[in-house]
């Protein structure tokens, strides 16, 4: 089948600034795919190029097979970075609003409103204006709003910043289960674990430009199985001679190896078995967190862990 | 379509259940209705008043005649308008004129007249009050001497006193206005209500395009407008909002019309119900055809000037910011208002036509004309034309800038910035 997204060498500038750069990927229905990066990599830029609200400079967009027109917006569910509602508008009414944007009948749209209001726990706010409500709820009710028509395609702008871990969870698992319905989610984040838990894909950008891309298992694979953690007793000196060694941390008791690609850890162990007392020896696959900040350079490590 | 509704439709009742729009609508009636009690009040409480006169005739012949004169004048309840008296010319004049000045002051005398010796002659009169721009009053004062001296010259020359009188009669100058369909009377009711509506056009089409402005304004603020804009294109969110809040414009016109009209039907009972004095004062009516012309204008100029508004709205992040835009949009709609005695005095000028026919001086300038003279029709068709095209063109203007300019944070752009814009795809 086609692909639900695909973006062939997309870019945008301005003045003498590339916002996105040269930058394809393609998304297969029912499948959720994590846009990452940095602060100011393009993420935004890409995803409002997709919702032609920018219009790229140069490249194609194409959204199950076509090019984006306003029929196309009803198959789309949209959470911009920037969170907006109505304030003076009641709850109930501004979503009945945003619903009849998308082409749904009053009646369909008011029994839908009632199931995800109770869903997300905000039933006895729907006769309330929205700028009475908390940031959190806000963002639960613009949720509903972005999901409402049970949108083909869902592209959400930083879906978790600002939930709190009960919502977080929540959001997560509604996630999962439109995808398991069909549909396909796109969404941007520089927040890894969550990358690792729901994403199939992922498509990770900096400065403009495409580092990495493809699906997560098979990324982690390629980027090797080389990290040894070594739990124990005795003195570990002799590592530091070991050839295939890259990189060690050592805490005394407990140790990071980092072995050189082409290294086995089975030489590793034989090696450290004659001459210590071993608790623990495991080999890890990077995280991804450990790939974000190979790739996009540990300049970046402070914004990412700040977050 | 559907989803410019839902716009139109969110809008509409957005802006209807504001505090702003309820009390406007209630206020524009109370006013029409401020506009028939006041002058009615006016002329009551103007008219019956007693006027105390002190008289000095130096000449000595005038004061009888002009008493006579006077006291034909007489008040509503029939007592008379004007109570004489007479103070005798003293040698010290200076001293005479003080005490008198002193008894206007002291508002013993409302005013006093001093008549010269040489009045007959040719010597000028002279009228002495703390307020001398009661014009009525100062008229049947000035018509009272004036025949007085005319008759003592005339008796002078020997002419015979029954000639006198006829020779005396008054010119009356009737005011007439002709129209298309015939020689009408005017009452002079004509100025008030071309006044009236040219103001109601200045007010409500100020008032919705302020409107526009802040909606605009609050729909960037409020980040909301990226939400709207995943579902429709900017042009039809901004039609949606023009439609809606003009649609809330047409309903208060629709409220104030029913209003208008019970008052042109009833009015008069209700006015002679409190003021029993008021009998027989005629209630300024608004002929059909003018009232047609009076919607239609506001229709257009409503869409020439909110397309403005929308795209300032769009450019800035806050109404402080927008106040400077929208200086020059402003003088657009307060120049007319400044031309209004200008036109009046000269509704059919060549500068009163072309003034007329700019299109941003049309919706109010083209009505007012309509309201006093009614210009040939090719006029009044040709303005709708220059209206309607260069509302088109204000539309497609507008759409180019709001488009950019909604999604644009940060400081609002310049005139270069501004036709960048323009030429984007």
């Amino acid at each position: 089948m086609d692909s639900a997204l695909a973006i062939e060498n997309i870019s945008k500038k301005y003045g003498h600034f590339y916002a996105v750069k040269n930058l394809s990927f393609q998304i297969s229905p029912g499948t959720i795919y994590g846009l990452l990066g940095p602060n100011g990599a393009g993420k935004t830029t890409t995803i409002r190029m997709v919702m032609n609200i920018i219009i790229p400079d140069e490249g194609r967009i194409e959204i199950f097979g076509q090019k984006m027109d306003e029929k196309m917006k009803t198959r789309i569910g949209y959470l911009p970075e920037d969170r907006g509602l109505y304030p003076k508008m009641k709850v109930g009414e501004q979503l009945q609003f945003l619903a009849a944007l998308k082409g749904i009948s009053k009646t369909k749209a008011r029994h839908i409103i009632d199931e995800w209001l109770k869903r997300f726990d905000l039933v006895e706010w729907k006769l309330k204006k929205t700028e009475e409500l908390s940031k959190g709820m806000q963002q639960k009710m613009q949720f509903i709003a972005t999901i409402i028509h049970s949108p083909e395609l869902i592209i959400l702008d930083e879906p978790f910043a600002g939930l709190d871990p009960v919502n977080t969870k929540l959001l997560k698992d509604i996630m999962l289960e439109m995808r398991d319905k069909g549909a396909t989610i796109i969404f941007s984040t520089h927040r890894m674990e969550q990358v690792e838990m729901i994403c199939d894909h992922i498509c990770l950008i900096n400065k403009a430009e495409k580092v990495l891309e493809g699906n997560l298992g098979q990324i982690k694979r390629d980027y090797g199985k080389n990290t040894v953690v070594l739990d124990y007793e005795g003195d570990a000196g002799f590592i530091q001679d070991f050839a295939g060694m890259e990189k060690i941390d050592d805490y005394g008791k407990y140790m990071e190896i980092k072995l050189r690609e082409q290294t086995d850890p089975q030489e590793l162990l034989q090696l450290a078995a004659g001459r210590l007392r071993i608790n623990k020896f495991e080999v890890k696959e990077p995280t991804l967190n450990a790939i974000f900040i190979d790739s996009v350079g540990a300049n970046h490590a402070e914004d990412i862990s700040g977050r | 379509m559907r989803k410019i509704l839902a716009v139109v439709k969110r809008e509409y009742l957005q802006i209807v259940r504001t505090k702003g729009f309820v009390i406007g609508t209630i206020l524009g009636p109370v006013l029409m209705s401020l506009f028939i009690v006041v002058p009615v009040l006016m002329s009551i409480v103007a008219v019956d008043q007693q006027e105390k006169l002190g008289i000095v005739d130096s000449s000595g012949q005038i004061y009888a005649d002009l008493e006579k004169k006077l006291n034909t004048h007489t008040l509503k309840d029939g007592s008379l308008r004007y109570l004489l008296e007479e103070y005798r010319m003293t040698a010290d004049v200076d001293s005479l004129r003080e005490s008198l000045n002193q008894k206007v002051l002291e508002k013993e005398l409302n005013a006093y007249v001093f008549i010269p010796r040489d009045i007959i002659e040719g010597g000028e009169a002279e009228y002495i009050s703390e307020h001398v721009s009661d014009f009525e009053k100062n008229r049947s004062l000035n018509s009272a001497l004036n025949s007085v001296i005319i008759e003592k010259r005339l008796k002078g020359e020997k002419i015979d006193p029954q000639l006198i009188g006829k020779l005396m009669m008054p010119v009356r100058l009737n005011t007439k206005k002709v129209t298309v369909r015939g020689v009408e009377e005017d009452t002079g009711g004509t100025f008030i209500i071309a006044y009236f509506l040219v103001l109601i056009l200045y007010m409500t089409l100020i008032f919705y395009g302020q409107a526009i402005l802040r909606g605009v304004i609050e729909e960037k603020n409020s980040r909301v407008v990226e939400v709207v804009l995943s579902s429709l294109r900017p042009f039809q969110l901004m039609a949606g909002k023009i439609v809606g809040i003009g649609a809330v414009g047409l309903t208060q016109y629709a409220i104030w019309t029913v209003f208008g009209v019970l008052l042109a039907t009833q009015g008069g009972a209700l006015a002679t119900g409190f003021f029993p004095q008021a009998q027989g004062f005629a209630i300024p009516s608004i002929p059909l055809y003018i009232f047609v012309y009076f919607v239609l204008y506001f229709i257009l100029g409503y869409f020439l000037f909110s397309t403005l508004f929308a795209a300032i709205g769009s450019m800035v992040n806050s109404e402080k910011e927008a106040q400077q835009l929208m200086m020059p949009v402003m003088m657009l709609l307060i120049i007319p208002l400044l031309l209004i005695m200008f036109i009046i005095r000269s509704p059919d000028s060549t500068l009163s036509v072309s003034l007329s026919l700019f299109p941003f001086f049309t919706p109010m300038l083209m009505l007012l004309r309509i309201c006093i003279l009614l210009p040939p029709f090719t006029q009044i068709l040709l303005s709708l034309v220059i209206l309607i095209l260069t509302t088109l063109f204000m539309i497609w203007f507008s759409a180019k800038i709001y488009r950019i300019g909604i999604l644009m944070y940060g400081k609002p752009p310049s005139l270069p910035e501004i036709f960048k814009w323009i030429r984007y795809r």
